[in-house]
């Protein structure tokens, strides 16, 4: 179900759940203000229903002709009021007991007429005084006693209401609790599977979100990362070639100016030969064209060394020595140097145990980090690259450290510098160097860290994992399968 | 040009002395250095006619040796040479006084041409 759907769904519950409690109350007030104005109604009749008694009583005892006038009036009015209010009262009280009423008044009014259309005066233990006498009392009786039935019935109505109304605030807040809890820990829980795909991808570890995919909205959302990291797998894989690509731009120059020189030194020794080799013994006539042989050599092996560089490579993992290839690097590098004046100093320890590498992978890290070292220093710095194996404090890795005595990277910045994009070069940089080489060293199942210290340097030290005979195997399949 | 000085400054040694050799032959008076320190040192002891320099040097910048030289011996004649050479090396070669800019590979005849020319007139 999607979850527009369930909020909705939750939503016409509750509004539901408000108009049945609204209709209820609704209901229960109706009857409850019937009830009360009732009782308000029976007070005044009970008034007229005494007076009327008072009456009878003064008639019988003071013989006083008025009290009849007293009484017919009562009578009167409450007949009126009962007529008046006669649906106000059979809402309350039924039908049947209005009946009963309306008899008990009507009872009372004959015992009156008769007491009232005698020509004597009656006494009050009379058998015409004693029927109206139990009349009166029949009548104040049965209302006094409905009054009680039905203020008993108002308390009665309060009380159920303030439970009924209690119960279904508890059911309410129950189910309420109950139903965000289900909905949001599910949701959350889900959020939490993109929370940490997101962080992979942003430390270019570029892996699907596993286990099932919901059906609703953040469903659709982890689908599309699905979509985005596999987007992002081909785009990574494209970006480090083009970011090799680039480099060989920064080497260019150098590589120009490197084969510019061996070209001239060909050209001039072949224009001087012409020119004096008349005069030449043949061991200078040797000389010469040893001289050209030399750098035709130094030509091959930079266009070799260009080649080795730039061109695409199937994943090659094979059995490396990681000394070598750093002796490789350099030279690649050498002519950046030469021109920026910086010194390498090369600290590699002897007899390292070999590790399980794609050369070609490894190689363009080295270079980005040395070509990042040289322009992080001015001129005279010293650039170290370091070798390390020390079975006893780390026995599975081989540490490559490469250090600059530049300029530094701001501690606020540390903890940026592999992210895709994030540069300090300003327009020069792409920021893509540093977090294609940080992918490179992970699919090693290696680690690459950085200490630095603004004006005095920076190190990066990658842990290469060391290769093992037994393990060479299932290090290869692993290495293939992950990109 | 008997007794003309002439002194080379390129970090690629052969530079120097394949000029040597082919410009001795013309009665030039040749000094080569691959570095421009002690090229520097040399040229505050001897006046030397013409310099002829690269650009791109492994221990200092060839500009930086022009304007030295140009500051100090003014009438001293100086070509640039590179293996690398983009408009605007050449334009502030120019700017800075160079006498005449060489990209690499350099024809021979052409400088020495280029050099009869310079101190000849």
């Amino acid at each position: 179900m999607k979850l527009v759907h369930k909020i909705t769904l939750g939503n016409t519950l509750g509004i539901i759940c408000i108009i049945l409690v609204a209709a209820f109350s609704y209901h229960e007030f109706d009857i409850l203000l019937a009830k009360l104005r009732f009782v308000e109604i029976a007070d005044n009749l009970n008034a007229s229903f005494l007076k009327m008694r008072l009456a009878e009583k003064n008639y019988f005892l003071y013989k006083d002709k008025s009290a009849l006038q007293e009484i017919r009036e009562q009578l009167k009015k409450s007949y009126a009021t009962i007529k008046k209010l006669r649906k106000d009262i059979t809402k309350a009280i039924g039908e049947k007991n209005f009946q009963e009423l309306q008899a008990d008044l009507r009872a009372y009014e004959e015992a009156f007429e008769l007491v009232e259309n005698a020509d004597v005066l009656h006494t009050s233990g009379g058998a015409r005084g004693k029927a109206i006498r139990e009349a009166g009392r029949r009548l104040r009786l049965f209302s006094e006693h409905i009054v009680k039935i039905e203020r008993k019935s108002v308390n009665k109505i309060i009380s159920a209401s303030k439970r009924a109304l209690l119960t279904f605030f508890g059911l309410t807040i129950l189910v309420a609790i109950t139903s965000s809890y289900l909905f949001f820990s599910r949701m959350f829980k889900n959020l939490r599977r993109i929370e940490r795909t997101a962080n992979a991808v942003s430390k270019g570890e570029f892996v699907k979100i596993k286990g099932p995919i919901p059906d609703n909205e953040l469903g659709s959302a982890m689908n599309a990362i699905n979509k985005m990291c596999e987007e992002l797998m081909t785009r990574h894989e494209q970006l480090i070639q083009s970011k090799k690509l680039s480099s060989i731009g920064i080497l260019t120059a150098g590589v120009a100016h490197e084969l510019g020189n061996p070209l001239n030194n060909i050209s001039m020794v072949a224009q001087t030969f012409m020119e004096v080799h008349e005069s030449l013994s043949p061991e200078e006539r040797l000389e010469y064209m040893n001289i050209i042989l030399q750098e035709t050599k130094r030509i091959k092996e930079i266009v070799q060394n260009l080649l080795d560089f730039s061109r695409p490579k199937k994943r090659d993992f094979k059995i490396s020595d990681i000394n070598h290839l750093i002796e490789h690097s350099l030279v690649l590098v050498q002519n950046m140097l030469h021109v920026s004046r910086i010194r390498p100093k090369l600290e590699l320890q002897d007899n390292l145990p070999p590790v399980f590498i794609d050369e070609d992978k490894m190689q363009s890290v080295f270079v980005n980090l040395i070509t990042n070292a040289i322009q992080a220093m001015s001129a005279g710095g010293v650039l170290t690259l370091r070798t390390k194996y020390d079975e006893k404090e780390d026995p599975d890795r081989i540490i490559v450290q490469i250090s600059d005595t530049g300029k530094g990277i701001p501690a606020e910045f540390l903890s940026n510098i592999f992210d895709p994009f994030f540069s300090t070069k300003g327009t020069e940089g792409t920021g893509l160097g540093l977090s294609i080489s940080y992918g490179i060293i992970k699919n090693h199942k290696g680690e690459i860290e950085v200490e630095s210290e603004v004006g005095v340097g920076t190190t990066f030290t990658i842990k290469l994992p060391i290769y093992r005979e037994k393990e060479g195997k299932d290090g290869r399949q692993e290495n293939h399968g992950n990109r | 040009m008997e007794g003309k000085r002439i002194m080379v400054i390129d970090d690629e040694n052969i530079v120097g002395k394949m000029i040597k050799v082919s410009f001795e032959r013309d009665g030039y008076i040749v000094e080569t250095f691959v570095h421009a320190d002690p090229a520097m040192k040399r040229l505050s002891e001897e006046k030397f006619d013409l310099v002829i320099t690269d650009l791109k040097m492994k221990d200092i910048d060839g500009m930086e040796v022009l304007k030295r030289i140009k500051k100090e011996s003014p009438e001293t004649k100086v070509i640039m040479i590179t293996a690398y050479a983009s408009m605007d090396t050449s334009i502030e070669a120019f700017r800075e006084k160079a006498d005449d800019f060489f990209p690499k590979p350099i024809k021979i005849s052409d400088l020495k041409e280029r050099v009869a020319t310079l101190l000849g007139g």
